[in-house]
């Protein structure tokens, strides 16, 4: 059934460019690609290169974000801490979702026992709040980088589980699953050839919003110093430098939350537009 | 025993089961953590035999499963324990009771006026499908997820606290003391709290109000001849409440997270500042408190969510 998946796609990409929304989301997120992967490398600053006669200046043309209190230039270290910042989320949320989904498809297509403890955990976690697991996790793990990941990829793992799980038990009966199951073919290969290309568009449109909220999550346990460390620039650690001279230089905080607010904007935007352009429903509506 | 009193026997026997878990999970990774509460209340250098004694008094010297049997016995007769690290000595129950009430008005006051401005954005949004209105209205919303809120926060002081001066910048009136001091003082933090949840509800509302409009029973409504407002009150919006409400419910979670943040950021005495204070203190007994509760709350509102929806929708049984 790949060739009816792959059209699906196609039909997704094609009408990609008639959604506005999509379009926004897809343009801001590629702009500020381009602005953290070759673009911070072109700034004429590194991003802990501290100058002492520019201590905590204003926003100007030489310092775009103005300094801070070591007279870094801050829209380079948010340049460089937006790629720790997306690797960071990035990385906990694929590791969430290859768990997440194999675990959930398993558990949907077998049943049983495995489906019911799968998602007792899931509702066990889903029951925490998601920041309080992190911070709590931290605490226990110890502060750092990799231990952001694992927080992260514990908090999506039964969202993705779930998701995961319920779209397998809307395709597990259909003919091509059957007939895949008929020819005797094992279980991983109709989980992974029939299944899960036809329920990967939910799974990537979950994944992208999933990296846009990481960014946020690990901004906050860096922010509250359990993340990220310094002199690691993450967004999370330049914004808690921010916050301890917030009222002689506001512009570190502020124009580091703008431009993490903007980045995100595009994401949020782009996951709404693919969204819409995947429901089927929603796509009837709108072209009625 | 009536059907319903039955269902809502059977669901909080669920959660409490749920808790319990929870509870046992947190014990456990507090436990594995490194850290030892004895050592950060007595100091590095303590003496072995006064180490002993601490962990003697509160029973830290007994096997884990015991340990846990000892906790859960005392949470069985409403008795969280006493602090070890953070309020040496005090029972929790005694913090629990301080800072519940200042959490809880917080995260109402967040809640109250998330509804109020998702109410008016989304249904606006949804009324002027497509023209400006609704992508002014759908575009803020957007921006309000994409917004951290403890950036938010720091925005807000700067605006409103430190540039006009219209609200204070730190400090918080328990509500006990004085609602209008905490309704005061309370604001800003309030606003940074619900600005994502009012971003949430308004785009959900607007969906499932855009969907009941084009249900048959509301063309039938129509050719019926009642008035456009009339349809709107009993067909578009009643139904368009249920999937709203159950939004609500699902971003308590949410909340409790941002409050943790927010506390911290604003000085308010919480329960979240508790829970981080006692997580970084290796207060086992507050911690396993504060789960309680935060799993309690979580639980909690999902039954009453999906009580409020079988009293919106009669069709739904329970």
């Amino acid at each position: 059934m790949t060739g009816t998946s792959r059209s699906r796609y196609g039909h997704v990409l094609r009408s990609l460019t008639g959604s506005t929304t999509a379009l926004i989301g897809a343009g801001i997120s590629l702009l500020v690609l381009v602005a953290i992967l070759p673009g911070a490398a072109l700034m004429p600053y590194g991003p802990n290169e501290a100058d002492f006669f520019n201590l905590l200046s204003p926003p100007s043309l030489a310092h775009p974000f103005g300094t801070d209190s070591f007279g870094r230039d801050v829209l380079t270290r948010v340049l460089y801490g937006a790629r720790v910042s997306l690797v960071v989320s990035g990385a906990g949320v694929l590791q969430a979702a290859l768990l997440g989904t194999a675990a959930g498809m398993t558990a949907a297509y077998k049943g049983g026992y495995a489906d019911m403890l799968l998602m007792r955990t899931a509702d066990l976690l889903f029951a925490f709040p998601a920041f309080v697991l992190a911070l709590f996790l931290m605490v226990v793990l110890g502060f750092g980088t990799v231990n952001v990941v694992l927080a992260i990829a514990l908090i999506y793992f039964p969202i993705f589980a779930r998701l995961a799980r319920n779209m397998t038990m809307l395709v597990r009966e259909e003919p091509y699953v059957q007939a895949a199951r008929l020819m005797a073919q094992s279980t991983p290969r109709i989980l992974g050839r029939e299944i899960l290309p036809n329920i990967a568009a939910p799974l990537i449109v979950q994944a992208t919003i999933g990296v846009a909220f990481g960014i946020i999550i690990e901004a906050g346990l860096s922010f509250l110093g359990v993340g990220v460390q310094p002199p690691t620039p993450s967004l999370g650690v330049i914004m808690a430098d921010g916050r301890e001279y917030f009222q002689r230089g506001p512009w570190v905080l502020t124009l580091t939350g703008l431009a993490i607010s903007i980045a995100l904007l595009g994401l949020n935007l782009f996951g709404d537009g693919l969204r819409d352009l995947m429901d089927p429903r929603l796509r009837q509506r709108v072209e009625q | 025993m009536s059907r319903t009193a039955l269902y809502i026997a059977g669901r909080l026997a669920g959660a409490a089961a749920t808790i319990l878990v929870g509870a046992l999970l947190v014990f456990v990774v507090m436990k594995a953590a490194p850290g030892d509460p004895a050592l950060s209340v007595l100091g590095e250098n303590a003496r072995p035999e006064a180490v002993a004694a601490f962990r003697h008094k509160y029973h830290l010297d007994e096997p884990l499963v015991g340990q846990f049997l000892y906790w859960l016995g005392g949470l069985l007769r409403g008795d969280f324990g006493r602090s070890l690290t953070i309020a040496g000595g005090i029972p929790i129950s005694e913090l629990v009771a301080a800072r519940l009430p200042i959490t809880a008005f917080v995260g109402l006051y967040a809640i109250a006026i998330a509804v109020a401005v998702s109410l008016t954005m989304g249904t606006i949004a949804a009324l002027y499908r497509g023209r400006a209105a609704d992508t002014v209205a759908t575009s803020v919303a957007v921006l309000g997820i994409s917004m951290p809120d403890f950036w938010l926060s720091y925005v807000l002081v700067f605006a409103f606290a430190l540039g006009w001066r219209l609200f204070p910048a730190y400090g918080f009136t328990s509500p006990v003391d004085s609602v209008s001091a905490a309704l005061y003082s309370g604001f800003l933090p309030a606003v940074a709290i619900a600005a994502p949840m009012a971003a949430v509800f308004a785009r959900m509302l607007r969906t499932s109000l855009l969907e009941a409009a084009a249900k048959e029973y509301v063309v039938v409504a129509r050719s019926f001849g009642f008035t456009p407002r009339f349809v709107f009150r009993n067909y578009i919006f009643r139904n368009a409440l249920i999937p709203y409400v159950t939004v609500i419910g699902l971003q308590v979670r949410y909340l409790l997270g941002g409050v943790v943040v927010i506390e911290r950021i604003f000085g308010i005495q919480g329960l979240g500042s508790l829970a981080v204070d006692a997580a970084f203190a290796r207060d086992y007994p507050t911690v396993q408190a504060c789960t309680v509760i935060f799993l309690g709350v979580v639980l909690t509102v999902n039954v009453v969510v999906d009580l409020a929806c079988a009293a919106l929708d009669p069709r739904r049984s329970l």
